[in-house]
């Protein structure tokens, strides 16, 4: 007995050693994020879940981002074409392809996904272009539009995108919380396996995936949450990080100074926006607005409340997106200017008292509101009081009475898809009954038409809808209805033993990690 | 009532230390309680550094090198740069002179906490004593009350006060004054409820005082110890909440000078300025090591059945 | 029969107490102007959908009708999903109770094993000039604003030194490497239960700041407390006899005085405790502990109000429920104490 029992347990023995030799440890990227879920419904998605969605789900097109050879890259579709009057839209879909749970991709799944998305998504407005949508046979899907519009930027959009399994959309249809653990519904290149709310998410290998693997690939993504920056830093030089989102400003120095780090300086298309209430006076005279817009220090607000890394903008759209152009104009700082406009608007300074709302939450704009009003103070000699608000309460003072709201909202903007004429400048400054993002309440009848015919004009000609609206940008930058700080960047710092990083701006708030690689 | 009559009669008392052959001397109440503190280094500590305090926050446009800085205004050439002779503190993100900011930074901070500590004290003083006196329902009624007040974990009634009706110094003493009340009032009525059984005051009421005057003249003032230890030592504990509560951004909001807000602002730059949030801790730390001091040395001092 | 009419009736106050908390929980949140719709959907919601989610919530009844429905369901141990995460308050509440709980617990075993011993020390130094520090050091304790120590352990010992991890729990690849099995959801115990050496070595490198920085209030109160009744207990007759007898003076303090000094410390222990549950919270914070504490600060600056709501009232339910026990215990074990 004894002998047997020796012999089981050296073979057993053996086995574990062999066994282990064959187990491969699965290759884990470890990544302290800010990100948080808010839903795991990808047709409501609207938020800063999109980094996960991102990965798990797919679109039928991908934006590619500025510089790049070609304008789009093919992902769910393989092809499309454009009939002449710009209406009629017809994608291929890729062959083969198949959900998480088993389904098939099939243009009717393509059709309920968008369909749903339009009818519930956060994002749903950037379908109203669509009239209809149907499936031609298995794989192709018409696009029947009510006016042109740029459909595959649309399609490539990070929101209100994304193509869902049909079998999940039944099962979504049958209970309203199916999506809300989180499940794995998509096509994407990761699976959901774990998730802890508010702590942790860990996504695991699509094997099955379309674009197929490598052995230097990442098998499980493993997400902390870590919201303080000081934080994330300390994660990520320690070792117990392999990638960061959200690094201290103060350490971009020491960061690109480190070996063992490379860093990457983005564009993205985040830009922060000021409203200036034009109904309550003086704010409601051209000129004093102006006379704000030059006695804004634009240079000192990037150099210290952005660090450094920020342009300043050009009118509402960010630089890198479309319709962006070098022919709108932009203001200075110019203290005399300012002075100027002042005595010409009449406005007596010792009367004004302007109040500056920003979001408590928001880093940039705590430091940015104390420049302003020093500036403001200095150059103009008036008064200005700045209120941190929560970024809830703010929203909801200025959307519920304008006549008793504040005089300056600044605000972090980015579009929902790269076209910040649809979005950005018509969110923010076309008219509207109830404002909308319009917290200027401005309504200029010219830069709405402008505007709506460039959004018509989009769908067929770009360069055309560019000039419309760089006509509509000229006029909204002259009347002055918001000032336009800057378009941030951003920054990341990628050990040296990980390749692949690759920031893409059209999608904000995702980094797709399937491009990245063990480095060799 | 005044100052002398509040340190009732004389006191002899031979300390640890004194030389046996001498006379006890005689002091009144007052002089007993400032010799008591000369010879204590750690009260005298105290008692200084509350006063140089209360200096920073009345003298501060005179003190601070920066006054401008202090109140906000920004210097965005000089951010963060390290201690030294021009900045003895070094300056924070925006350039502003650390010292002045910390100068400044003791106005919030004194000022709510003696706000805080006071309208506790005048709501939860009468309330004590009446419950105390009267007794039976209205007892009842009051300690019922006072007792849900404190069921709650005092800070976290205070947040989400702050938090459901906006950040800002206001809300927060306001938050910070419905969760003190009710220490007072329980501290007064149980010494309330001691003394009213007490000859006295069964005298007094056979002799036909009224109540209200039994009250304010003989009970109240034999209250008074208790609560000035508390006080002292309460303005110390909401020295902390407020700074607590401008840490997680519901107290003082910028570009006011609060240390608090101030060590949650220099916490992203704690490797490359640790200045910036180093300073405003030592500040509150002393300040509230001083104030739990001299509350500890009062006590002492009123109720030397406790053991020092 | 005193002792259990006593014990219904604080039982029965608890509960007024409990009632009375959730109708001034509930009446904070409505009061304030803020718009639980647009959390629940984000801000770039339109119109239309947030009067729907409006509808949905239940928003536009009647504010008694609204309270009615919350009591019901906090009846049936539902505190209502949060808004943010859409998940149910009580779930959140308890899958980040363990952590909290493993925090909260190294703090208070640093503190006892630290606090009774200095207490003690500082009883024996009593009268001697050494006596200022020891006090000083206690009250030190509970003068320190905690979220600030939390930064200065980080600082010294984490970005200066590099001795110590600054966040979280446990480095993330060890999940994967050597994974710790749930069984009471405290890593330090689990992994010691199962003997995973790497995984338990790790875990308590990264509690030691946290738990330390936590543990600085209840040391000092507890150390003082012990300081005093030390030194009530050392003035007693009994002691001055054992002396005269000739017995050995460790054995005096330790086993005989420290016996009967403990028990109003223990009190002190159980109130820390309670205190604690605040302190935890920036704790958490600061060292991104992933408890209670951090979602805490999430729903206070997020105004999702049914979480709000549902923290603060388990973290007074807790409160209750703690400061009973203590009474109660009191009442069982110290004749002296007054059941009226």
């Amino acid at each position: 007995m004894k002998r047997q029992f020796t012999l089981l347990l050296v073979l057993s023995l053996l086995l574990m050693l062999v066994g282990s030799n064959y187990a491969q440890e699965p290759q884990v990227l470890r990544v302290a994020t800010t990100r948080a879920i808010t839903t795991w419904n990808p047709a409501t998605s609207f938020s800063t879940e999109a980094n996960y969605i991102a990965n798990i789900y797919e679109t039928l097109v991908v934006v590619n981002a500025p510089g790049a050879e070609e304008e789009f890259s093919p992902a769910l579709a393989t092809s499309w074409e454009t009939s002449e009057d710009g209406l009629t839209w017809t994608f291929n879909l890729r062959e083969g392809v198949t959900f998480h749970d088993g389904a098939s991709l099939t243009a009717d799944a393509v059709v309920r996904s968008i369909d749903l998305a339009r009818e519930i998504g956060g994002a749903g407005f950037i379908w109203f272009p669509l009239s209809t949508v149907e499936a031609v046979d298995d794989l192709t899907v018409q696009f029947n539009l009510a006016y042109p519009a740029p459909l595959p930027l649309i399609l490539g959009s990070t929101y209100g995108a994304w193509i869902i399994s049909p079998d999940a959309l039944d099962a979504y249809a049958a209970d309203e919380t199916y999506f809300d653990s989180g499940v794995a519904a998509g096509t994407g290149p990761y699976m959901l396996a774990e998730y802890t709310p508010d702590a942790e998410i860990v996504l695991m290998a699509n094997e099955d995936y379309w674009g197929g693997w490598n052995d230097n690939q990442f098998d499980i993504l493993q997400f902390s949450i870590v919201a303080d920056a000081v934080t994330q830093e300390q994660l990520l030089l320690g070792g117990e990080a392999d990638f960061a989102d959200r690094l201290p400003p103060s350490s971009y120095d020491a960061f690109v100074e480190n070996p063992d780090f490379e860093v990457f300086t983005e564009e993205t298309l985040f830009n922060y926006v000021g409203f200036l209430n034009v109904l309550r006076p003086p704010l409601d005279d051209v000129t004093f607005r102006q006379a704000l817009s030059y006695a804004t220090p634009y240079q000192q607000i990037i150099d210290v409340a952005a660090e450094g890394l920020a342009t300043q903008a050009r009118g509402a759209v960010p630089q890198g997106v479309f319709p962006y152009s070098e022919d709108v104009p932009q203001y200075t700082y110019d203290v005399e200017m300012a002075q100027q406009l002042l005595a010409d608007s009449g406005v007596d300074p010792s009367t004004v008292s302007l109040r500056i709302t920003y979001a408590a939450e928001n880093a940039v704009e705590e430091t940015m509101a104390p420049l302003l009003k020093d500036a403001w103070e200095e150059a103009l000699g008036i008064e200005v009081t700045i209120e941190a608000i929560l970024f809830g309460q703010q929203w909801e003072e200025a959307k519920s009475d304008p006549a008793n709201a504040q005089d300056v909202f600044l605000l972090l903007y980015w579009p929902t898809y790269s076209d910040a004429g649809a979005d950005n400048l018509w969110s923010m400054f076309r008219s509207s009954e109830a404002p909308f993002f319009n917290l200027s309440y401005w309504a200029n009848e010219d830069f709405d038409a402008l505007i709506d015919e460039a959004g018509t004009v989009s769908g067929t000609d770009l360069e055309a809808a560019r000039d419309l609206y760089t006509q509509a940008q000229t006029i909204m930058v002259e009347e002055a209805p918001g000032l336009f700080f800057m378009d941030v960047g951003a920054w990341y710092a990628v050990p040296t033993y990980i390749t692949g990083f690759e920031y893409n701006l059209n999608y904000p708030f995702s980094i797709y990690f399937y491009d990245f690689e063990i480095a060799a | 009532m005044s100052l002398a009559k509040l340190f009732l009669g004389k006191r002899a008392e031979k300390l640890p230390g004194d030389n046996f052959d001498k006379e006890p001397v005689e002091r009144s109440g007052l002089q007993h309680t400032l010799y008591v503190i000369r010879r204590d280094v750690l009260a005298m500590f105290s008692v200084g550094w509350i006063a140089l305090m209360l200096i920073f926050a009345i003298f501060a446009p005179i003190i601070s090198p920066y006054p401008e800085q202090g109140r906000g205004r920004n210097n965005a050439d000089y951010r963060l740069l390290a201690p030294s002779s021009d900045n003895w503190m070094g300056t924070d993100e925006l350039g502003r002179d650390v010292l002045s900011r910390l100068i400044y930074g003791a106005r919030p901070a004194m000022v709510a906490s003696l706000i805080v500590v006071s309208a506790a004290m005048l709501i939860g003083t009468p309330l004590g004593a009446i419950a105390g006196y009267y007794g039976g329902w209205i007892d009842e009624v009051i300690m019922r009350i006072t007792d849900l007040f404190l069921a709650f974990p005092s800070l976290l009634l205070a947040m989400a006060i702050v938090s459901l009706a906006g950040p800002g110094l206001l809300n927060a003493v306001m938050a910070l004054v419905v969760s003190w009340w009710p220490w007072y009032t329980r501290l007064v009525r149980s010494t309330t409820r001691s003394l009213r059984s007490q000859y006295f005051v069964e005298a007094a009421r056979s002799i036909g005082v009224r109540d209200s005057v039994i009250i304010t003249r003989h009970i109240l003032p034999n209250t008074i110890t208790p609560i000035i230890v508390q006080a002292t030592i309460d303005i110390g504990t909401v020295i902390l909440a407020t700074t607590s509560l401008a840490f997680l951004g519901l107290g003082t909001q910028a570009p006011n000078a609060d240390w608090g807000l101030m060590i949650e602002q220099g916490r992203q730059y704690l490797r490359d300025a640790w200045w910036y949030s180093m300073f405003p801790g030592i500040a509150i730390f002393l300040t509230v090591l001083a104030f739990n001091l001299l509350g500890d040395t009062l006590r002492d001092i009123f109720d030397p059945r406790q053991y020092r | 029969m005193q002792k259990l009419e006593y014990t219904l009736r604080r039982l029965f106050l608890s509960l007024l107490v409990l009632l009375g908390m959730t109708v001034v929980t509930f009446a904070l949140t409505r009061i304030v102007p803020s718009n639980p719709a647009s959390l629940y959907l984000g801000t770039r919601a339109r119109p239309e959908q947030l009067e729907a989610a409006r509808e949905e919530l239940g928003l536009n009844d009647p504010i008694p009708q609204q309270y009615m429905r919350y009591l019901g369901d906090l009846l049936r141990g539902d505190l209502g999903n949060s808004l943010a995460t859409r998940q149910p308050i009580t779930k959140e509440i308890l899958s980040r109770l363990p952590a909290t709980a493993e925090l909260l617990l190294a703090a208070l075993l640093i503190a006892i094993l630290a606090g009774i011993p200095l207490g003690v020390f500082s009883a024996q130094l009593h009268g001697k000039p050494a006596d200022i520090f020891v006090r000083a050091f206690s009250i030190i304790g509970v003068s320190l604003p905690q979220f600030w120590l939390g930064l200065l352990l980080q600082l010294f010992f984490g970005l200066w030194l590099d001795w110590l991890p600054i966040a979280s729990r446990i480095d993330s690849t060890l999940r994967f490497t050597s994974p710790i099995q749930n069984i009471t959801g405290l890593f330090l115990v689990d992994s010691l239960i199962t003997c995973n050496w790497i995984a338990f070595q790790d875990a308590f490198l990264h509690i030691i700041l946290p738990a330390i920085t936590l543990a600085a209030y209840p040391i000092g109160l507890i150390a003082r407390m012990t300081r005093a009744s030390m030194l009530e207990v050392m003035g007693q007759n009994y002691i001055r006899t054992a002396e005269a007898y000739g017995l050995r003076r460790r054995l005096i303090i330790y086993v005989y005085a420290l016996k009967n000094a403990i028990i109003p410390t223990l009190t002190v222990i159980g109130l820390t405790f309670a205190y604690s549950l605040t302190g935890a919270f920036y704790v958490e914070i600061i060292f991104n502990w992933p408890g209670l504490g951090l979602f805490t600060a999430r729903s206070f600056l997020n105004l999702d109000f049914p979480a709000i709501m549902g923290i603060t009232l388990f973290g007074a339910t807790g409160y209750i429920i703690i400061n009973l026990v203590i009474d109660l215990l009191q009442a069982y074990i110290d004749p002296r104490v007054s059941l009226s």
